[in-house]
């Protein structure tokens, strides 16, 4: 793991959260020395500070989404939805807003590195959540073990949703990829699909446990809930 | 033509008189050396010098008198007005005629003359006054150069009235006068202004400045004491002074309004730069407070229960300052910026399900009731906003409310509204009137050991009047607080 954080308090109970889970860690302070350690040392997981001092963190993300598809969680005291979208858009898989706790860095990292893990070991073409079955193979979910019927559009939201399990994925970029690029404006098709897929899905619609919404930035869906 | 004083006058009769005079003078030596309809065709000659130099009524007279003087002197028998052949009146008859209408013809080109020069002077004023005006940069040296054009001009007195932030007429004093206007010219230049056609009453002439976009203020032309009637002044000359000072003041209005606006942009950079640090300052040491008491807790050997109870604690306060820190920039920026709205059409559960998903670890002692029915419209809300609404609302449930009791959320249309309720069954609300409640700082029970300082409130009415809608809080008669918002219901989009 690569750390890069200018506040050395930060990085140090940072880095000694994911030591107690095993990892080995290394740290960087600004986007310089971020940069080098994240290509020498080629990390599963990159935690990124948005506010460096030399540069933007956005902008070492841009290059590192050049040539790596690693996961990077970024890390903002800045409250504005439009920097978290910026940040999202900008390659980043998921964020944290400064202040939190430990249990939640730990949980998201292990989200994240979940999914690298599924990646890799060629993922089962079924994947659960909650009482819900997707088999990405046959094109079919199961609620419960009975079979749901979604929409060629819901179907479509759902499968980049389980394709992307446990990232942020924005409205931008949902909707680019459900609708198409003349679509990315029209949030409402997206919100309106998303409520019904969740009245299909969840067992709660008005409180939902998987398919999550970040309010102005996008959706997420939350295999494994989250809450270990 | 009115400008000849009486001396004038006086002066210009006496000098037809002359010149007619020296005529008969210098056609009196002649008198037998030439004819006398040869001497008669000398007075013409006055006539005519005195229609061209001195205007139409000396030149009527000069033609008179020189009939009068050529019979006296010339005609025989002489000093007397007795014409002893009677073809001499034929001979007054012509001189006469000749002289009437050489005078006419010489007074009216003089007119005309002094009609062009004047047309010229006040082009060259008007000019003038246009540049000056291209100039101004205060609604001040507008009125001065307005009252220098209009004493040149017309020899009037003028008063600028421009309207004030509440659209009443206020007079506009130049730099370099001290006197009051007229208090009747007052009056009519309100009338003008609401009217938006000129007004003419007491010797007061009041034209509306109509600049290309509205009425700009009114334009009042006095005469000064004992001088001509304001009347005097041409229609259409009028109209190009007032419509120069209408586009010379709409610029100054813009002039204002662009200075205006630059200002608040950057004091809006400046705003949101000085927040967004103060965010970052904050918000730093916070993080490091709850992740180090973290640490600490995960860093063998395992604590004693007591210490783990400890820093668990110092983790959840500095949380809490950190949801703090967040109201008070929210209301920060609500106050000095405005609530800034980013509208969209948004199905409310999903901003329910944000905002339950967001304050899951406060209501997990709670009893959740929802009912919120699968057909409700789309609202045109901001989201992110009205998440924190609902979250402050729930934080509020589950903050007076003791661990076990129900918090219920629901959702009906109500007519033109959506109507949304977050109830609990608590102690309910203290005795404090409504508006008190949502104000800032304003805590249900000041002594209460629980955390906040009453913004959360003040902020959910901020963000709902911005929405245009309406936050109610009630009692519940069963025991518990209610707090319902209403949002009009907007046209969503297909």
């Amino acid at each position: 793991m690569v750390i890069v954080e200018d506040e050395p308090r930060i990085r140090r109970f940072i880095r000694a959260a994911l030591e107690s889970t095993g990892c080995q860690v290394y740290e960087a302070e600004d986007c310089a020395r971020g940069a080098i350690e994240v290509g020498s040392r080629k990390p599963d997981l990159v935690i990124l500070d948005l506010g460096l001092p030399d540069r933007d963190g956005i902008e070492l993300l841009r290059g590192l989404r050049e040539w790596s598809a690693m996961p990077v969680l970024v890390l903002s005291a800045r409250s504005d939805e439009a920097d978290k979208v910026a940040a999202l858009d900008a390659g980043a898989d998921d964020y944290l807003t400064k202040p939190f706790g430990v249990a939640e860095l730990l949980a998201r990292v292990r989200a994240l590195l979940r999914r690298t893990a599924l990646a890799r070991a060629a993922a089962s073409p079924v994947v659960r959540f909650g009482a819900v079955e997707v088999d990405l193979a046959a094109r079919s979910v199961r609620r419960d073990g009975e079979p749901v019927h979604l929409t060629p559009i819901e179907y479509k939201l759902l499968s980049h949703l389980v394709a992307n399990a446990g990232r942020v994925l924005t409205h931008r970029r949902l909707l680019a990829e459900v609708w198409g690029p003349h679509h990315v404006e029209h949030t409402h098709y997206l919100r309106i699909h998303m409520a019904s897929l969740r009245r299909k899905l969840e067992p709660s619609p008005a409180f939902p446990a998987h398919l999550l919404t970040e309010t102005g930035v996008g959706y997420r869906l939350m295999v494994d809930n989250g809450q270990e | 033509m009115a400008d000849d004083g009486a001396t004038r006058s006086w002066r210009h009769y006496a000098a037809a008189l002359a010149a007619v005079g020296t005529v008969a003078v210098v056609g009196a030596p002649l008198l037998g050396h030439l004819d006398l309809a040869n001497i008669a065709m000398l007075f013409p000659l006055a006539v005519l010098f005195a229609a061209v130099r001195l205007g139409r009524g000396p030149a009527v007279m000069a033609a008179f008198v020189s009939v009068v003087l050529f019979d006296v002197f010339f005609v025989p028998p002489h000093f007397t007005l007795v014409v002893s052949d009677l073809q001499y009146l034929l001979t007054f008859a012509v001189l006469l005629v000749v002289a009437l209408i050489t005078a006419e013809l010489a007074a009216g080109l003089r007119r005309q003359r002094d009609m062009a020069e004047q047309r010229e002077q006040q082009a060259q004023a008007l000019c003038g006054m246009a540049r000056d005006l291209s100039a101004a940069l205060t609604v001040e040296r507008i009125a001065a150069i307005a009252a220098h054009f209009a004493s040149d001009a017309f020899g009037l007195r003028t008063v600028l009235y421009v309207p004030d932030d509440a659209g009443r007429l206020r007079v506009v004093r130049p730099d370099d006068s001290e006197a009051e206007p007229p208090p009747a010219a007052t009056a009519v230049a309100e009338r003008a202004f609401e009217l938006g056609v000129a007004a003419n009453e007491g010797g007061v002439v009041c034209v509306p400045l109509k600049g290309p976009v509205q009425v700009r203020g009114v334009v009042a032309l006095v005469e000064p004491l004992g001088g001509e009637s304001a009347s005097g002044a041409s229609e259409p000359l009028l109209d190009t002074i007032s419509h120069l000072l209408a586009v010379a003041l709409e610029r100054l209005h813009y002039v204002t309004v662009a200075q205006h606006t630059e200002l608040q942009i950057a004091s809006e950079r400046l705003r949101n730069s000085l927040l967004a640090a103060l965010s970052h300052d904050l918000r730093t040491p916070l993080t490091a407070i709850a992740g180090l008491a973290d640490t600490l807790a995960l860093t063998p050997p395992p604590l004693a229960p007591a210490h783990a109870e400890f820093v668990a604690a110092i983790r959840d306060e500095a949380l809490r300052t950190g949801a703090l820190v967040n109201n008070l920039l929210d209301m920060a920026r609500f106050q000095s910026g405005g609530v800034r709205l980013r509208l969209d059409w948004h199905p409310l559960e999903e901003i329910v399900g944000a905002a339950l998903q967001a304050r899951a670890a406060m209501l997990g002692a709670h009893q959740l009731v929802l009912d919120l029915p699968g057909d409700l419209p789309l609202v045109e809300i901001d989201g992110v906003l009205m998440e924190r609404v609902l979250c402050n609302l729930l934080e509020n449930a589950a903050k007076y409310t003791p661990p076990g009791s129900r918090i219920e959320v629901r959702g009906r249309v109500c007519g033109e509204a959506l109507e949304l309720s977050v109830c609990d069954s608590g102690p309910g609300l203290p005795d404090l009137r409504p508006e008190e409640l949502f104000r800032k700082f304003a805590r249900g029970r000041p002594e209460s050991g629980e955390m906040g300082v009453g913004l959360g409130l003040a902020i959910v009415e901020a963000i709902i009047s911005a929405h245009g809608g309406s936050v109610h809080a009630t009692n519940r008669d069963g025991g518990g607080a209610c707090f319902t918002i209403r949002l009009p219901l907007g046209e969503p989009p297909a």
